[in-house]
């Protein structure tokens, strides 16, 4: 009883964790920090993001969605049109922003 | 030395009013506050609030002080700007900005306020090491006109990133016609920002504080 409990919780969570996903942007025009705090500021009043990235470095904004939560390619457009900025493509993947944010501080060799 | 303290002193005294951006709009939904000392000239500070990525409302105070014949104008006004163009490339940004406003002037030559009309236009390119802006900005009244056109170049020495101070090495040049200055003046000054925060603070060739502040939020 115990143990099959504990498989049901675990094989939900595994489901929940796959549900998750994060969405890579490539972005023009991300040269200066300062004006690009709008696209954080706009993606964390999403009630659908998780956390956000952003490095000027690699022209990259990336989103994690929350739990089974999905943000339309046309709305992430429309976000990023109205932080001042164009989107130059849409991709989405399994690595976590976490692990993109530590890949950004120190990239893998 | 001292002028270097007092630079420094003014840019902290100028964050807990906020900050201002190098551009008058600074995202949708987003507030910017900025305030400049200009080498004893000029001195401004402004708010803006843009419900739109490409327009913003707002006002603000603008004092002019002759160091030609003592003559000043103090300027409160009403003002929109509005994004003209943008061009949103792989490693640059370059915008065209276009304002106008309406306001009320006080002129140390007149006992009576009068209204005051503002328009201007900004043009500015930057990537991650080179920034450039030209600004002109007019005020005209009645029974005056003073116009301030500013250029900036600047030069960074490393390619900041967003979690990272930018440090940036800029050169102004301004004119303000109208008698409040002859000539133009020419200002060195260093130019930090991260995260919301942007000082800037150095002097001009003859020695007078020139510094701005800005915050977006």
């Amino acid at each position: 009883m115990y143990k099959s409990a504990i498989w049901t919780c675990a094989l939900l969570l595994a489901a929940t964790a796959a549900d998750a996903g994060t969405i890579e942007m490539k972005v023009n025009g991300l040269v200066c920090a300062f004006c690009a705090q709008g696209i954080e500021k706009a993606f964390r009043k999403n009630p659908a993001v998780a956390d956000v990235v952003v490095s000027l470095e690699n022209k990259l904004v990336a989103v994690q969605t929350k739990d089974g939560a999905d943000i339309s390619d046309q709305e992430l457009q429309a976000t990023l049109t109205n932080a001042g900025y164009d989107t130059k493509s849409i991709e989405r993947t399994d690595t976590p922003v976490a692990t993109i944010r530590e890949n950004l501080k120190s990239p893998p060799k | 030395m001292k002028r270097l303290i007092q630079c420094i002193a003014f840019a902290a005294l100028s964050l807990p009013f906020g900050v201002v951006a190098a551009k008058p709009i600074a995202f949708a939904h987003g507030t910017t506050v900025m305030a400049e000392y200009g080498a004893g000239t000029m001195e401004e500070l402004q708010v803006f609030y843009a419900p739109r990525y490409f327009y913003s409302v707002g006002g603000g105070h603008l004092a002019l002080d002759s160091d030609i014949d003592g003559r000043s104008r103090d300027i409160t006004y009403a003002r929109f700007n509005y994004l003209v163009k943008r061009w949103n490339r792989e490693d640059s940004q370059a915008n065209i900005f276009a304002w106008g406003g309406i306001g009320r002037a006080r002129l140390s030559e007149s006992a009576d306020d009068e209204t005051a009309w503002n328009a201007g236009v900004q043009m500015d390119y930057e990537t991650r090491r080179v920034y450039s802006s030209l600004k002109t900005d007019l005020y005209e009244g009645s029974s005056f006109s003073n116009r301030v056109d500013t250029l900036q170049l600047g030069f960074a020495p490393y390619e900041h990133d967003y979690d990272s101070i930018a440090t940036w090495l800029v050169v102004q040049g301004r004119r303000i016609t109208g008698g409040i200055h002859d000539g133009t003046e020419v200002a060195f000054m260093l130019r930090l920002f991260k995260g919301p925060v942007w000082v800037e603070a150095g002097a001009t060739t003859d020695g007078k504080l020139q510094a701005m502040a800005m915050f977006n939020f």
